[in-house]
């Protein structure tokens, strides 16, 4: 290993990021600061304004935010509120029962995204078989649409999540001795105690990797929301989406998305370290 | 479950009964382990009197360890009972049990400081935080830690520290039995010698009934009131380490403990295998004083520092190892060897060899 080795190592993917993230990301930040077009083309060149931050900042851009910022926030909780018992079942298996419970974790990435959202909006369309079945229990007395609904749109994005949550804290859950938690109980703990003492600070770790992964996921949630929530309870994503296509207002998209990219990568790096001050860093 | 008769008349009342004179510490009754023959422990039972230390020797897969989970409540046996201080804690799991266990590898939690580890036990017991630590630190002080060291993470400690914080934590909760796993494996041989003063040390004031496990004759031999010498999952024999060294019941149990000379018996005028261990034969001029006696010429050597192994060999006499003290006995390549009939014994069964 020569002192250039790591760099040649890390050089493929550092081109990648230059030409498909750096690159791009530049030319977002320039288009942001154009003036709109006004139905003349997707923006006027050579003006310079901060106008369409200012745009994204008034009382329902802020409202936009704050939504992406508590879907995201739900979309994490979800996805370690429910990854995380999985994953303990997962672990508590024999070792051909676990490789097949892994296997079906990871099943659902095989099939698109869309086809995922497509099939949970059937599912909880009005004539869904879920509709149906809160009638047959009496819950509701006539069928319900669950699909258009934040829930629904919260489910979709967590079901994508998930995958990725439960995988991560495998690992984590993987490098904890068995012999620890045998010999907490030895100690006197129960089951619970346990957990609690050594399983749960030990997975610390893998339980703040899992909620970053679900809070970015969840603040730059697009198909979930677009396709499955109300038009009124919608993320910023879907907004660029809909500044860029529907009202050809390019800078204004370019301003979200860049208010997007940051609230991203700041909100990322806001839990990792709170959660560190939190766990004690372990 | 056989074993329906519980002869335990102690049964739930507890480690207070304490004072009878001969209630056994560690009791294990019939105990086995798995179905069909891959059973990893088969019909094991031996007793521990209250405060003894026994040993479980045996090679590596012969259920030993298995043996120890079962009697601590990591596993739950086929058949078979166990009773600790005359109370039948078979089916309990191991927090009811009060066993203390030093794993093989000290299971340490590695995200607590030493102090911590230790006072775990005495925090899932619901005592006042300020007390547990105060318990754990005035065991680490004796176990040799400075305050400094008992602040660190397991990780942060060497072999020796480690294993004393991984025997404190089985103590401070005065378990009722202490339980061993290979607690040397990582260990040199000083720290070795020094384990069982380290218990003395660390236990409460009556002694804590400790079942240990072992591969290494050394350890079982220096530190144990009882040795058991296990294979495939049986319990051969179990004994007072000089009656299993000196009269052992299988060829297998006469190895285990140390070097043999197992002969055919027809060359001593007996039947079956016997046994006769190396340093019991008489080298030198002494051997004409033996029952049975010879010159033999010196095959190989093997210096050990305090003694030389020698193997002798003569036609028409069995082979024999033996040990010598002394540069000239050392070196010579012809010895009057002796067997003296006190040291003969005829081992009973043939198997397991």
């Amino acid at each position: 290993m020569t002192r250039t080795t790591p760099y040649l190592l890390a050089s493929p993917a550092g081109l990648l990021v230059a030409g498909l993230l750096l690159g791009p990301l530049v030319l977002l930040v320039r288009v942001s600061l154009y003036e709109p077009a006004d139905g003349r083309g997707f923006f006027t060149p050579g003006t310079w304004t901060l106008d369409n931050f200012v745009a994204v900042a008034d009382p329902a851009g802020l409202r936009l935010l704050g939504f992406t910022a508590a879907f995201g926030a739900a979309v994490a909780a979800a996805s370690v509120g429910v990854g995380y018992p999985l994953a303990l079942f997962v672990r508590s298996l024999g070792p051909t029962a676990k490789r097949i419970a892994v296997a079906a974790v990871i099943l659902p990435k095989l099939a698109s995204a869309l086809v995922v959202m497509f099939g949970l909006q059937q599912l909880l369309s009005a004539a869904g078989p879920v509709s149906r079945a809160l009638v047959a229990l009496g819950v509701v007395p006539e069928p319900v649409t669950l699909s258009r609904s934040v829930f629904a749109a919260l489910l979709g994005e967590v079901y994508l999540v998930l995958p990725y949550a439960v995988l991560v804290l495998l690992i984590q859950l993987g490098r904890i001795d068995p012999a620890w938690e045998a010999a907490a109980r030895g100690l006197g703990a129960g089951r619970w105690q346990a957990f609690r003492r050594v399983t749960l600070p030990l997975t610390v770790p893998g339980l703040v990797l899992a909620g970053q992964l679900g809070l970015m996921w969840g603040v730059g949630a697009f198909l979930g929301p677009m396709l499955l929530a109300n038009p009124a309870d919608q993320t910023l994503a879907v907004d660029v989406h809909r500044q860029a296509f529907d009202r050809q207002n390019w800078p204004r998209a370019a301003a979200g998305a860049v208010v997007l990219t940051l609230s991203a990568a700041g909100l990322g790096a806001a839990f990792a370290v709170a959660a560190r001050r939190l766990g004690g860093g372990r | 479950m056989p074993n329906t008769a519980d002869t335990s008349p102690t049964s739930g009342t507890g480690p207070s009964s304490a004072g009878v004179k001969d209630l056994p510490g560690c009791e294990v009754d019939g105990l086995t382990f798995g179905y069909g023959p891959t059973r990893a422990v088969r019909d094991v039972s031996f007793r521990v009197p209250e405060g003894r230390f026994l040993t479980l020797l045996g090679p590596s897969g012969c259920g030993k360890t298995t043996l120890l989970k079962l009697i601590g409540g990591y596993l739950t046996p086929a058949a078979g009972r166990v009773r600790l201080l005359g109370r039948d804690v078979t089916g309990w799991p191991p927090e009811r049990r009060n066993a203390g266990t030093v794993f093989q590898s000290y299971a340490l939690f590695p995200h607590l400081s030493a102090r911590r580890n230790v006072s775990f036990g005495l925090e899932v017991r619901g005592m006042p935080y300020r007390t547990c630590l105060d318990r754990a630190d005035a065991l680490l002080d004796r176990a040799g830690l400075t305050p400094a060291e008992r602040d660190r993470k397991p990780a942060a400690l060497s072999g020796g520290q480690q294993q004393r914080v991984a025997l404190a934590r089985a103590l401070v909760i005065k378990p009722d039995v202490l339980l061993l796993d290979e607690p040397f494996a990582n260990l040199d041989r000083l720290l070795r010698e020094q384990l069982r003063g380290a218990i003395l040390q660390l236990q409460p004031e009556a002694g804590v009934t400790t079942v240990m496990v072992t591969h290494d004759p050394e350890e079982a031999l220096a530190s144990s009131d009882l040795i058991g010498v296990m294979h495939a999952g049986r319990l051969l024999q179990v004994g007072p380490p000089a009656e299993v060294y000196d009269r052992p019941r299988t060829p297998f149990v006469a190895r285990a403990l140390g070097d043999a000379n197992l002969i055919d018996g027809a060359a001593l005028n007996r039947t079956g295998t016997v046994m006769v261990r190396p340093e019991r034969l008489v080298i030198g001029p002494d051997a004409i004083f033996c029952r049975w006696g010879w010159t033999a010429s010196v095959r190989g050597r093997a210096y050990l520092g305090a003694v030389t192994r020698v193997e002798l060999e003569h036609p028409g006499r069995p082979p024999l190892r033996a040990v010598v003290r002394g540069a000239d006995l050392a070196a010579a390549s012809r010895l009057d060897v002796g067997i003296p009939e006190a040291a003969v014994w005829t081992i009973p069964e043939a198997y397991p060899t």
